[in-house]
């Protein structure tokens, strides 16, 4: 061992004390800051992979301007070629095409605007959870037979039921008046309210049929093993997608189709960080305290040391390796403690109390708090805890390096 | 080997200047064992700081072996320190997480001495002083008599062209004292180790072979007894 090290190392084993709560610090909040992560992440991929299991999918596939403007206008011209295409991408466990466009319900004289989804009953159950999301009646079958699927609320708003027929009309994609009767065929719960307010369900053939619109779909919603799939299939897609027609296609991740969620991920991840910093910035001034005391303590022993042939960089790298050695150590106690920790809960989620269960039951999550450790949480917690001592250290290892020998021999 | 040359050293606290040394010329020949005698504030530790180039003369200059100092880096300056200079201090000098064995190895391991000849060395030294059964006892473990003994041998161990010594036997009881100033005295006889203390105690300065009396910063006597 260095002279260099073999100081630092016996320097920070003078006060025990000191060390300790030091040491102790940086380990509570290595694992409170790799927890704290590892929760984030686990509650946003789970809300990500919810709310795409409601209805978008990880990646859509529509005609270009489509999510811009959300009409008719902007089609998929759809057959077997591009659906195989999209279903033989590596990393798609399930293709949906959809039409969607809006029109008017009434029953009697109840009249509600609507949200009109037409969907292949086959494929929607792959790539989203409508089918399972019945409370009452059947989901839709293969083929055209004229039934509807309503909101909740909607039908509740309508005073719909079972077997009741409905008339819905729009502008067919001709631009003529569309209208038909439909039978209510099954009532459906869905997590978000407004949703749950305008939903109704066709099957997409008889969609296509209402809105004139031939072999045309809206988009192409696709299921992704899980969310860290999207990239790659965004890349494998991005050569080009084309239409049965030749048209090119716009091909947008569930980011882009659902930018209210990333913001908020992006806005809750902002908070969580500024108390992650904060609690760095505390661990930063601990290290700091206890290098400069310590540094403070032995102004005439470095003095010795200097006047001794101890050269000023060498006294900086004694100091600053003190540092670093008392962060390395708490960090390494800190990282023990926190990766098992983090897996484990990462097996074992926590299942949430009663009343945040009914909640979580309510918007159809699982009731659990689930935990999700990336390498990088814990990569990236050694990083900022490294960087932030040797940022701590610089003040007293310059201090202490900068002194005179004759200055310190004197100073007490 | 030791040489000022009409130095004058200026400290300024608080925009209040203090002389310390005015224009002090002297030269200090290898083989001396030297008091510089005087009482407190008459600048003898002043002067012992100079000749080990820890502090800067305000006027003058300081020469050692011939080279003069002025001008020298902090790095540079500690690379003559550790090349030709030996230190002992009034008290706290030694380096409390390192064993007396490692102390004395300090400067040699500084100097890159080889592992195995520095604990050789080490030992030998240790030895000489008395304290080989110490040598993995730790400063605090040891009394101010016993660390001031690991400091000479600190000192002579990488063989200095010259050892300061500052108020050397100020915290000793005096029979200690004495065993440590007949210590000195003896590597100074045996190796030819030069010897320049700063002191007021009367043992000390009877003891050296040349008593140079300070006062108010001005040398007033220069005595040599003798051999």
């Amino acid at each position: 061992m260095t002279l260099e090290l073999r100081l630092a190392w016996r320097n920070i084993g003078r006060n025990l004390r000191r060390t300790g709560l030091t040491v102790a610090a940086t380990v509570f909040a290595v694992f409170l800051v790799i927890l704290s992560v590892t929760l984030q992440h686990g509650v946003h991929e789970k809300m990500v992979e919810d709310a795409v299991r409601v209805l978008s999918g990880h990646v859509q596939v529509s005609g270009e301007d489509y999510l811009d403007q959300r009409t008719l206008e902007q089609y998929v011209e759809v057959g077997p070629e591009l659906l195989e295409r999209l279903e033989a991408t590596r990393g798609v466990v399930g293709v949906a095409p959809r039409v969607v466009g809006f029109g008017l319900v009434s029953k009697g004289s109840s009249t509600n605007g609507v949200a009109v989804f037409g969907v292949d009953p086959e494929r929607e159950g792959r790539v989203s959870t409508l089918p399972t999301r019945m409370v009452e009646g059947e989901f839709l079958a293969p083929g055209g037979q004229g039934g509807i699927l309503l909101g909740g609320r909607l039908a509740n708003n309508l005073g719909a039921r079972l077997g009741d027929e409905l008339l819905l009309y729009s502008v067919a994609y001709s631009l003529e008046t569309a209208y038909e009767l439909y039978t209510v065929q099954g009532i459906l719960r869905l997590p978000e309210p407004a949703l749950d307010r305008t939903l109704v369900l066709l099957s997409l053939q008889d969609a296509q049929t209402f809105f004139a619109y031939g072999n045309k779909v809206s988009e192409v919603a696709l299921l992704a093993d899980h969310a860290g799939e999207v990239g790659p299939i965004l890349a494998e897609l991005a050569g080009g997608v084309r239409g049965s027609d030749g048209a090119a296609l716009a091909v947008h991740s569930w980011n882009e189709v659902m930018p209210e969620l990333e913001q908020f991920i992006f806005l809750d991840d902002a908070g969580a960080y500024i108390i992650l910093f904060i609690l760095v910035v505390v661990v930063a001034f601990g290290i700091l305290n206890t290098i400069l005391m310590s540094v403070l303590e032995r102004v005439r022993e470095l003095g010795v040391m200097l006047a001794l042939g101890l050269k000023p960089g060498s006294i900086f790298r004694v100091v600053y390796l003190e540092s670093m050695m008392l962060a390395g150590l708490g960090l390494l106690i800190g990282l023990v403690l926190a990766i098992p920790t983090a897996l484990h809960l990462e097996q074992n989620p926590i299942p949430m109390g009663e009343e945040m269960a009914g909640v979580a039951e309510l918007v159809a999550m699982d009731p659990v708090v689930t935990f999700v450790l990336h390498p990088s949480t814990p990569i990236g917690a050694a990083l900022v805890i490294l960087f932030v001592a040797a940022l701590a250290a610089l003040y007293p290892a310059i201090k202490a390096s900068r002194s005179r020998p004759v200055d310190a021999l004197r100073s007490l | 080997m030791l040489e000022a040359r009409a130095v004058t050293k200026i400290y300024e606290t608080r925009g209040v200047e203090t002389v310390a040394l005015r224009d002090v010329t002297l030269t200090i020949e290898a083989g001396e064992f030297t008091a510089l005698a005087g009482p407190s504030g008459s600048g003898k530790t002043t002067l012992l700081n100079l000749y080990g180039a820890l502090d800067v003369p305000t006027r003058g200059e300081i020469l050692l072996e011939g080279e003069a100092l002025h001008g020298l880096s902090p790095s540079e300056l500690a690379q003559r320190r550790l090349q030709k200079l030996g230190f002992i201090f009034q008290a706290y000098n030694l380096i409390p997480v390192l064993s007396a064995r490692e102390n004395v190895e300090f400067v040699m391991e500084l100097q890159g001495v080889r592992p195995a000849e520095r604990k050789e060395r080490a030992m030998g030294v240790l030895g000489e002083v008395g304290l080989g059964d110490l040598a993995d006892k730790r400063p605090l473990e040891m009394s101010g008599g016993q660390q001031q003994r690991v400091a000479v041998a600190r000192a002579i161990v990488s063989e200095p062209r010259v050892v300061l010594a500052d108020e050397p036997t100020a915290n000793l009881d005096s029979r200690t004292a004495e065993g440590l100033l007949d210590l000195m005295h003896e590597m100074n006889r045996r190796h030819g180790v030069t010897f320049l203390f700063s002191t007021h105690d009367p043992m000390v300065i009877e003891k050296s072979q040349r008593r140079v009396r300070l006062r108010d910063g001005q040398i007033v006597a220069d005595e040599s007894l003798a051999a």
